[in-house]
């Protein structure tokens, strides 16, 4: 892979990307440590209040939708904490259309008349390559892997969230999709003042945007953290390095 | 005929919209007893269907199907020439305040394209009993559009059948909205007789109050190579009463046929009663059939992406009832059948979000 | 090859004339034919009965002349003459604790369905039946140590301690007026067995009932009483099988289980009644809180069979696995499947059914899950998987489920398919006859029954579905 140069913005940083190499690791405390750090250069919204207000529950927020009991899901998400969804859920007997007016109407700072509403998800729809027969179809049902991506980002670009944390977004997606969801957060950085936290396994969904920093992990530990030319140092000589300093700092 | 109370004779049907095959009697899943008026509307020379329309078999079975025919001063027949494609629907209107009944055949020539709309509309107060009766013939490479939108009074009860017959290659999609009555018996036969014919249905349903829902689909496929889909999403609310029977029957000689049928109950109330019997029946080897069912509250995964999409659960509740109006104004052909839906939005969710379902689907007001 | 292995393949050779073989019941005891209250008397006074069950006997008898069969209802019976089933047939035997006192021709009979061999290998007590009366009857002695008892109800009766807990038990789960064939199951039910199973107490080995049907225009109306007290855990097998005539037979037992708050209960049936058989059993289970039972089911006999085996799950967090399936071959009907009630709150139930259809056999699956009022956050699902083998057979699939709480969920899935014939190719190209590749894969959808059997059992299974899969492409 053609390590990428330019594009990439080391101050004025809104995104910042997570290397996970271990998604299956159960123990993924150390992520608070890395908020902690980051934080400290990076504008997230960790005193938004809406039941974000530690740490831990971000480190729930990071365990990415998988905690059912949580309570206050819903106001993270009304906070501005946007979560994709790897496996966006199938939900029958809701069209797209219903459920998009319905979210966008929880939110005040999106007031806006239903007319206008249909108008702006026109936009987004078109910006994203999206069939309008999307809008009556039920929600996820039937869609292709890759379809599901793009109503994530369709309701991304909508929501416009002041985190957005892409959990492996980017997994099992082939080419194409891949660019869809490169071009929505492309879209996500040009329209919305907000941060991005992508945690991926491989690089390819980076190659078009610019990263701020970069934080690889393995086996649950924080081994290396870096700024975005990072990713081309992994590109160019691959993670095995991470992961003698892994062994080397688990020994 | 508004004024029909005490002095209108009456008829007790029993074993209204039976399946093909039934479960345990105790558990009262079987059928539904409806009592009727008996009126005479027909005059001595009356407009009957041909002889034909007879052997369709129909939703509600036998003795309700009869008691439309006997109820309906004349039928209506109409015909779809070869080839035709016909843009304008074929309406029954069905004023449910006045106890419409409607006793209407429909022969869809080869080739043709038609849709045919039953609009059933009514207001709380009058207690009446109307019924609509749409038999379908489509003939070879046929396509037929079947479009049933139901918002009847609380005091009313309307009868709801439909049987078509399908020969080769014809393809029949079926688009029901219950959005209710006191209470509703509504049953649908189809058989895929040639080979290659197709079934695609929808049905959606809410059921609230003390509204009683009683519905029954039926899927004979007898050709080579049919194909049904089937589904069924509703919403319970109240102290709803709802049964769904739904069968899949692929008889002897359906080779290579494939039968679906998928049904999810949204319960929101502890007050409403369920009951749902899918049934498959195969008597061939190289078919495929299935079924599946859910029932309950909104499911774990569905509510979690709602929530993480910042809505409670009163929300995501409230959600799937206005996705079906949604849904019902989207699919509503005519300025009439619109009018009938927002109606039934406005009493159901308030002006406010009526509005907006009018306002964000590019309608006028009132639907025009 | 180990002693154990070598048994294995002895029962794997297994063939048709295992089941099929008749004594002369010359000799027998055998009460007039028809249902007439002299014979309900004489049946009891046999057995010298306490007064209170002679008089549930006539009334029951009473219930089953008045009560009709529903018209709209499952396989005909019209093959059934009661008039020419005889309600008592009894070996001239006493029960016997030592097979050795069990007269040979019905000793063979065991030995040749492998019970004395399972007895000794695996099990914790057998009782075996013949006709009408239990024949042999015998428990470990270290289980028999820790009070549970197992014993036909007609010992029970006779025993003071134990005649008052049949009393408070028999007939209240099942009531005789619950259908025609329970009445006729009261008014002329004889052997069976009595369990039960002290709090706290785990049988570390499986209890089993094996009942064999060998006259002809019999009928065979055992009753099982089995409660397993609190804490305690139990698995219990029942197998059945009766040689061929051409003469109506009917199997018309009622099993009554009752499992207390936290204790396990596991029931297992391997039911190969011959193919003149009618088998219409009710069994039923009330399941008390935090308590488990489990039906493992294996259906492979009768001409016609009407078999739903019954949970009710009364106590909140109590729960039940129902995992079954029924072979229908030819002239067979088989209406089989099992019904759930969920009362409790945080009740589940699972249900996962599977059948195969063949030769012209007709499979029902009948199943019904009612979710009452009061089950907070209750769970059921049911999954029915049906094989047709060729097109002249037939499959039925008919769930019923009724919801009355809005917090309780029920999932549920059907499907109706052949084996793709990708399947069987792929398998020939791999060296196997197109008979061997589709027994293999009938075994294979068999195999989530069979791995809940113990393995001796589960062998059993297996040779069933291979016998019947012999000569299944014509």
């Amino acid at each position: 892979m053609t390590p990428r140069t330019g594009g990439r913005k080391l101050c004025g940083a809104d995104e910042l990307v997570f290397y996970d190499i271990t998604a299956s690791f159960e123990e993924r405390t150390i992520f608070t440590d890395i908020l902690k750090k980051t934080a400290e250069r990076v504008f997230i919204p960790l005193t938004v209040g809406g039941g974000i207000n530690t740490l831990d529950d971000f480190a729930r927020v990071l365990a990415c939708g998988a905690d059912i009991t949580e309570d206050s899901a819903d106001k993270r998400s009304l906070a501005g904490i946007f979560l994709s969804y790897q496996a966006p859920v199938e939900v029958p007997g809701v069209p797209l259309y219903s459920y998009l007016r319905t979210i966008t109407q929880k939110r005040p700072e999106l007031k806006m008349t239903a007319r206008k509403f249909r108008a702006r998800v026109g936009e987004i729809a078109e910006q994203l390559d999206m069939d309008s027969s999307f809008i009556t179809r039920e929600l996820n049902v039937g869609f292709s892997g890759g379809e599901k991506k793009k109503i994530e980002m369709l309701q991304l670009l909508l929501l416009q969230p002041k985190l957005a944390i892409l959990d492996e977004t980017d997994s099992g997606l082939d080419v194409d999709a891949l660019s869809v969801v490169s071009r929505g957060i492309e879209a996500y950085r040009a329209s919305c003042d907000g941060a991005l936290l992508i945690i991926t396994h491989n690089t390819r969904i980076l190659e078009r945007l610019s990263v701020d920093h970069t934080h690889v992990m393995v086996r649950g530990r924080l081994v290396a953290e870096g700024p975005g030319s990072l990713i081309d140092d992994i590109d160019a000589h691959g993670f095995e390095q991470f992961e003698v300093a892994a062994q080397a700092a688990g020994a | 005929m508004k004024d029909q109370t005490t002095a209108t004779p009456e008829l007790t049907l029993e074993r209204v919209n039976t399946p093909p095959a039934q479960t345990w009697n105790y558990l009262r899943a079987n059928d539904i007893t409806l009592t009727v008026p008996q009126l005479s509307r027909k005059g001595d020379v009356y407009f009957a269907l041909p002889r034909l329309f007879e052997g369709i078999e129909c939703g509600v079975g036998p003795q309700a199907t009869a008691w439309v025919v006997s109820q309906a001063a004349d039928a209506r027949y109409v015909e779809v020439r070869a080839g035709e494609r016909k843009a304008e629907p074929i309406v029954v209107d069905v004023d449910a305040n006045d106890g419409d009944v409607h006793d209407v055949g429909i022969m869809v020539r080869a080739g043709a394209e038609a849709c045919v709309v039953v609009n059933v509309h009514g207001t709380d107060g009058e207690p009446a009993t109307s019924g609509a009766l749409v038999r379908i013939i489509a003939e070879r490479g046929a396509k037929i559009r079947v479009l049933e939108f139901v918002a009847a009074g609380s005091a009313q009860q309307h009868v709801e059948s439909v049987g078509i017959q399908a020969a080769q290659d014809a393809r029949v999609s079926v688009r029901q909205y219950f959005l209710c009555a006191g209470t509703l018996v509504a049953g649908i036969a189809t058989s895929l007789d040639g080979d290659g014919a197709r079934i695609d249905h929808a049905c959606r349903y809410l059921v609230r109050e003390r509204e009683v829902a009683d519905i029954n689909h039926v899927v004979r496929q007898r050709g080579r190579n049919t194909r049904a889909d089937v589904r069924e999403t509703g919403v319970l609310d109240g102290h709803a009463k709802k049964a769904l029977r739904a069968t899949i029957d692929l008889v002897h000689g359906s080779k290579g046929s494939e039968g679906t049928e998928l049904e999810s109950v949204l319960m929101l109330s502890d007050d409403v009663t369920n009951k749902t019997v899918p049934t498959i029946l195969c008597d061939e080897d190289d078919v495929s059939g299935n079924h599946g069912a859910s029932i309950g509250p909104v499911g774990p995964e569905q509510f979690q992406y709602l929530r993480d999409r910042g809505l409670t659960q009163q929300e995501a509740e409230a959600l799937y009832v206005r996705a079906l109006f949604d849904e019902a104004l989207i699919a509503a052909p005519t300025p009439e059948v619109r009018a009938n839906v927002l109606a039934r939005a406005r009493m159901v969710l308030g002006d406010d979000v009526a509005n907006d379902l009018v306002e964000g689907l590019g309608l006028n007001e009132e639907g025009a | 090859m180990s002693e154990k292995t070598q048994k294995r393949t002895q029962v794997a050779d297994v063939d048709r004339s295992l089941y099929d073989f008749i004594y002369s019941e010359e000799g027998y005891e055998r009460y007039d034919d028809g249902l007439t209250p002299d014979i309900v008397r004489a049946i009891s006074a046999k057995k010298d009965e306490p007064e209170w069950m002679l008089n549930m006997r006539l009334a029951a008898l009473e219930t089953y002349h008045t009560k009709e069969m529903a018209p709209n209802w499952g396989p005909s019976i019209a093959g059934l003459d009661m008039d020419h089933i005889s309600t008592y047939v009894s070996p001239k035997t006493k029960q016997a604790k030592s097979w050795d006192d069990v007269p040979d021709d019905i000793k063979n009979t065991f030995e040749r369905l492998g019970i004395p061999e399972a007895e000794r290998e695996s099990l914790a007590g057998v009782g075996a039946q013949y006709d009408s009366e239990i024949v042999y009857h015998n428990m470990r002695e270290e289980v028999s140590k820790e009070g549970v008892v197992y014993t036909t109800i007609e010992d029970a009766l006779h025993d003071p301690q134990w005649e008052p807990v049949v009393r408070k038990y028999f007939g209240t789960l099942i009531p005789p007026a619950d259908h025609k064939f329970a009445a006729l199951h009261y008014a002329v039910w004889s052997g069976g067995s009595f369990v039960y199973v002290p709090e706290g107490v785990t049988v570390a080995y499986p209890l089993q009932s094996y009942f064999r049907l060998n006259a002809e225009g019999a009928g065979q109306f055992e009753h099982t009483l089995i409660i397993v007290e609190k804490g305690a855990d139990l698995h219990f097998i029942e197998g059945c099988s009766a040689p061929k005539y051409y003469e109506a037979n009917l199997h018309a037992g009622a099993v009554e289980l009752f499992v207390k708050d936290g204790a396990r209960l596991r029931y297992s049936t391997i039911e190969n009644w011959s193919k003149n058989m009618y088998n219409l059993n009710t069994k039923r289970a009330r399941v008390a809180a935090d308590a488990k039972m489990e039906w493992v089911s294996g259906s492979f006999g009768s001409h016609v069979s009407y078999l739903y085996p019954t949970t009710i799950l009364q106590g909140d967090r109590s729960s039940c696995e129902f995992t079954g399936i029924t072979f229908a071959g030819a002239t067979q009907d088989l209406d089989t499947g099992c019904k759930v009630i969920l009362n409790g709150a945080n009740t589940t139930a699972s249900v996962d059914t599977k059948s195969i259809s063949k030769d012209g056999g007709c499979n029902t699956f009948r199943s019904s899950v009612v979710i009452g009022r009061h089950a907070q956050n209750a769970r059921a699902s049911v999954s029915c998987q049906s094989l047709m083998l060729d097109d002249i057979s037939r499959s039925d699939t008919i769930p019923a489920m009724d919801v009355r709480n809005a917090t309780a969920s029920v999932g549920h899935e059907a499907t109706i398919g052949r084996i793709s014939d990708d399947t069987v190719l792929y398998l020939m190209s791999r060296g196997c006859s197109e008979a061997e590749a589709r027994t293999m894969v009938v075994g294979g959808f068999a195999n989530p029954v069979s791995k809940e059997l113990p393995l001796e059992y589960a062998v059993e299974m297996n040779n069933l579905i291979k016998l019947e899969m012999e000569g299944a492409i014509g």
